[in-house]
């Protein structure tokens, strides 16, 4: 099989994948972006379908003219690609092709851009039809303009939920409530600092204030402590975090959103054998990475939220970054002001960031707080069926070791390999909250997404590549 | 924010078949969109608790979307456009 050799090959077609290529291509460079979506733009930038834009208006404009913009610099566009290996040589990348074929891809250069995703904590039913991630209920509503539910409770912690509430207000949706784990929502010295950012400010409290007008409740310091329903949720019930175990309400429903902030997506920068460390706040796998994106691997580069939690904005100035270091290295002069303007957007971005960041409990906290409301009988693994009772048994005779409890659970070994339930299982596997966040993170394996066994096969009859 | 609907253009639907059964859905929307659209949640039962799930994530990562399209096992619906005359089979007729 042919192994396409690129200057530049790109994992992920999202603000940060979009505005690298688009930089690479415009001096010249050869490059490709891989996508698993059937179109560019991300999570951030979904593209809604031609039909639902011409009807009722594009959410995200901006991500259009950039999809658009990365096409017209001639970047070649492999979408609806899923990436699940690394060769043996550990450059070539496998994909997997729309029509199930296999494809090898080479790039002197590998942009590792392969985003976030949420990070939800179970609780009993979370995983009944009806109880979904803020993210796809935000997909439905801009992308594919379709209510998740009719009465639906928001509920997590972080801005993300904000926006999420006016798209389904939006949609003529009932918002019967949004509860945050946090209490984020006051005046406080901390939020001061945010009058230096007028522009994102003024974003949050659009939405804020948008969501006072339609009278959607905002519990503050709530979280879920169960949810109830046969084939589809029909309840949910809240309690305050810092006393789980009384419930206040109960509130009917025919959808629930819940999320708690995002986790970088970095099992195929893990597989390349980038350096990665415990991010002490998160307890997330975060890669170690100079200030152009370049990995602890000279030849490849991770930017966006795979480089660690910034929002759309940073993850654009991280691509462009990592743009700047390889032409740099290939020989081209920069343009004047170019990489000065860059540094100082990223500070600025950064200082808003760590503003923000203080208003929601880091994840940490939560880690610490959730599993207190877990109880034994949960589903906490959901791939396996795994229960928090289980996990927790393991945990105790294994001294919390994480593999350990996963090896023998099979926890975090089904086919999301981890990426729903990790957070979880790493926190309850902590017995007592005096030992802090462990480093549980979960080794990335081969393939990072099933792959079909038609592709296999076909590799297979081939053999390995010289 | 999101432009006003352009008043007197319906937008063009497709017919997908879900288990056997004719659904209208807008051109181009995602497949998860289709079922969830049509109140169709129960997408695949979790081989171990045989519970019914349907999506969580809506962004390829949770797979707790697949349905069989065309014959095809496993496709994930929330990363998959409507085809007209696809042939969805989900596993709520087991119930
Ligand atoms: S909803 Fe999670 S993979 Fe489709």
């Amino acid at each position: 099989m042919t192994v396409h050799e690129r200057d530049v090959v790109i994992v992920g077609g999202g603000p940060a994948g979009l505005a690298a290529a688009h930089r690479l291509a415009a001096a010249g460079l050869s490059v490709t972006v891989v996508d698993e979506q059937a179109e560019l733009g991300g999570q951030y930038f979904r593209r809604p379908a031609p039909e639902v834009a011409r009807v009722w208006g594009d959410h995200r404009p901006e991500g259009g003219r950039l999809v658009g913009a990365v096409r017209a610099a001639g970047v070649e566009c492999r979408t609806g690609h899923l990436v699940w290996g690394v060769g043996d040589d550990g450059r070539t990348l496998l994909v997997c092709d729309p029509a199930e074929r296999p494809v090898r891809l080479r790039g002197r250069y590998l942009i590792i851009a392969t985003g976030a995703h949420e990070r939800p904590f179970p609780f009993p039913g979370w995983q009944l039809p009806g109880v979904t991630t803020p993210g796809f209920a935000q997909h439905l509503a801009a992308a594919d303009h379709t209510p998740i539910g009719e009465r639906v409770v928001l509920a997590g912690s972080g801005p993300f939920l904000l926006p999420v509430a006016c798209s389904l207000l939006d949609l003529g949706v009932t918002v019967a409530g949004i509860a945050e784990a946090g209490r984020p929502y006051r005046p406080s010295t901390r939020a001061l600092g945010t009058v230096r950012h007028p522009a994102r400010l003024r974003e949050l409290a659009g939405y804020a204030a948008r969501l006072a007008r339609a009278r959607v409740p905002l519990w503050q310091n709530t979280v879920v402590v169960r949810a109830d329903g046969g084939d589809r949720i029909t309840s949910v019930t809240l309690a305050a975090a810092t006393a789980p175990t009384r419930p206040v309400r109960t509130v009917q429903v025919d959808a629930l959103c819940v999320g708690y902030g995002f986790r970088p997506q970095t099992d195929l920068a893990r597989m390349l054998g980038c350096a990665v460390r415990t991010d002490p706040a998160t307890g997330d796998a975060t890669p170690e990475l100079d200030d152009s994106g370049r990995s602890s691997r000279d030849d490849v580069y991770v930017i966006g939220e795979a480089a660690g939690i910034g929002g759309a904005p940073v993850a654009e100035v991280r691509g462009l970054a990592a743009a700047l270091d390889i032409l740099g290295r290939e020989g081209h002069e920069p343009r004047a002001g170019e990489v000065r303007g860059l540094a100082a957007a990223g500070r600025r971005l950064a200082h808003f960031k760590r503003l923000t960041d203080a208003l929601y409990p880091a994840p940490a906290e939560l880690a610490r707080l959730l599993p207190s409301a877990l109880p034994d009988a949960a589903t906490l693994c959901r791939c396996e069926a795994v229960s928090a009772g289980e996990v927790r048994g393991i945990a105790r005779t294994a001294g919390r070791d994480v593999n350990a409890a996963k090896a023998w659970t099979r926890a975090g070994m089904g086919p999301c390999q981890g990426r729903e339930c990790g957070f979880a299982v790493t926190a309850v596997t902590r017995v007592s909250p005096a030992d802090g966040l462990p480093a549980g993170v979960f080794p990335s394996r081969l393939p990072v997404r099933p792959v079909p066994v038609a592709t296999l096969l076909e590799m297979a009859g081939e053999g390995e590549p010289a | 924010m999101r432009a006003k609907a352009v008043i007197g253009t319906p937008p063009r639907t497709v017919t997908i078949h879900v288990d056997g059964r004719p659904v209208s859905v807008v051109e181009g929307v995602s497949l998860a969109a289709a079922l969830v659209g049509d109140r169709t949640w129960t997408f695949r039962y979790n081989p171990v608790s045989e519970e019914p799930r349907g999506p969580f994530c809506g962004m390829g990562v949770c797979l707790e979307c697949e349905v069989t399209v065309d014959g095809r096992p496993g496709v994930r619906a929330c990363l998959t456009p409507v085809r007209p005359g696809m042939r969805v089979e989900t596993e709520e007729e087991r119930a």
